[in-house]
């Protein structure tokens, strides 16, 4: 595992330098991870493939935004194809007004740079989430892992939209204070 | 809409925007308003990265779903193809995405293509002198390369078209000049271009007829010096 992750940085560098090969390299090793994700999150096969490649053009274009030391390689991946994504179902949800609110945050975020994603940190996640009731933190994987939208997670739970936004938003705190504690 | 008094009433609903916008909950407009403030405040950007960060121990659960074969070519030909295309035979050789759009029929359309090439406009010296070229493929084999082989630099050039060697394998490129044992040419890379020297052990024989041929061989390429591994693609060189 660490010598795959060592692997794809090393490639996702050479990406960065213009290196075709090792471009090509890249998507043999991690195509498969990333129409996962993108097939998932858009659940329709042909605009999935569609994506993974506008995905993949994306990565060759960013590949110098890559930190190596932070995030593992492939969540940066992952993260690339996530976040496009999410930007095509976005742009067809419909979208209030801009907020005015400035947002708070507490003085403190822990940087969670200097450390590495291991097992720990998967278990953590899995342990902060069974904390919450089994409902809510379907709610937070399903938005995490299927892109579902609050009205599509009201949907899917059986609750007005505005009861799931508050369920989620008291769930995400929660989960942020067991995560730092 | 009632989104602005939720966030301003709920305890600490500022506080999961942060998070609400890695998850992807937020809809465009409060989308963008939360990036261009993340954008300008390093705060903020050390609470995205700790979200982000947390929620990526979760991709473990995308599964792995192979992608369609076509999708890699079509992408390389989204980034290279056009620009390359346009830069007369140098640019149609590095255009790989060509060449495996060409696999089909492989040698009478590497002919054409190379004719083609060479009445092109050529600005640059980087003309090839092409006179021989070979298609290598194999009954039952999805292993496919175009040779072509250019007298100036005495070298020849292969595009790997399809197929790729197994892990701890690498192909392995003979050169089988009549009845003479087969002469190695050294490993060569799957699915990209190649230039392999015709050394001074092949060249007195090189030629019309000669056959190039693919091996599947241990990492690093035959350990014996001759093929041990079955013969994936082979091929005559054709005069055009």
């Amino acid at each position: 595992m660490a010598e795959t992750s060592a692997e794809v940085t090393r490639l996702i560098q050479r990406v960065a330098l213009r290196d075709r090969s090792a471009f090509r390299q890249l998507y043999q090793r991690t195509s498969a991870k990333l129409f996962g994700v993108t097939l998932r999150i858009l659940k329709d096969r042909a605009e999935a493939e569609e994506a993974l490649q506008e995905v993949f053009v994306k990565i060759w274009q960013r590949a110098d935004r890559f930190v190596p030391g932070g995030s593992s390689p492939i969540s940066w991946l992952v993260a690339v194809a996530r976040n496009h994504c999410l930007d095509i179902l976005r742009a067809r949800r419909p979208t209030s007004e801009t907020i005015e609110t400035a947002l708070e945050i507490p003085d403190s975020s822990p940087d969670p740079e200097d450390r590495t994603m291991g097992r720990d940190e998967r278990a953590r996640i899995e342990a902060c989430l069974g904390e919450l009731a089994s409902d809510r933190a379907d709610a937070v994987r399903g938005a995490y892992l299927d892109g579902y939208s609050y009205e599509e997670l009201a949907n899917r739970h059986n609750v007005p939209i505005n009861t799931m936004r508050t369920w989620l938003r008291r769930s995400l705190m929660r989960l942020r204070d067991c995560l730092t504690g | 809409m009632s989104d602005e008094t939720d966030i301003t009433t709920q305890p600490d609903g500022e506080r999961a925007l942060v998070a609400e916008y890695v998850l992807g909950l937020l809809d465009s407009g409060q989308h963008e308003a939360v990036r261009a403030q993340i954008e300008a405040d390093p705060r903020l950007q050390r609470e995205e990265r700790l979200w982000q960060w947390h929620f990526s121990a979760l991709d473990d659960q995308f599964g792995d779903v192979p992608a369609p074969e076509r999708l890699q070519r079509l992408t390389e030909e989204r980034l290279f193809g056009r620009a390359e295309a346009r830069g007369g035979l140098a640019g149609l050789w590095h255009n790989l995405a060509l060449w495996r759009g060409l696999a089909a029929g492989a040698l009478a359309v590497a002919v054409l293509a190379v004719g083609l090439a060479t009445m092109m406009p050529q600005p640059s010296s980087t003309q090839l002198a092409t006179e021989l070229v070979a298609a290598l493929q194999a009954e039952g084999s999805d292993v496919q390369f175009v040779a072509l082989y250019d007298s100036e630099s005495g070298n020849v050039r292969l595009v790997g078209l399809s197929g790729v060697a197994g892990p701890q394998q690498d192909f392995e490129l003979w050169a089988i000049q009549g009845e003479n044992p087969p002469i190695s040419m050294g490993v060569i890379e799957a699915m990209t271009r190649n230039e392999v020297r015709v050394g001074p052990d092949v060249a007195p024989e090189w030629g019309p007829g000669s056959v190039l041929a693919i091996t599947l061989e241990p990492e690093g390429g035959s350990p014996t010096g001759d093929p041990t591994g079955p013969v994936v693609a082979q091929g005559a060189a054709t005069p055009i």
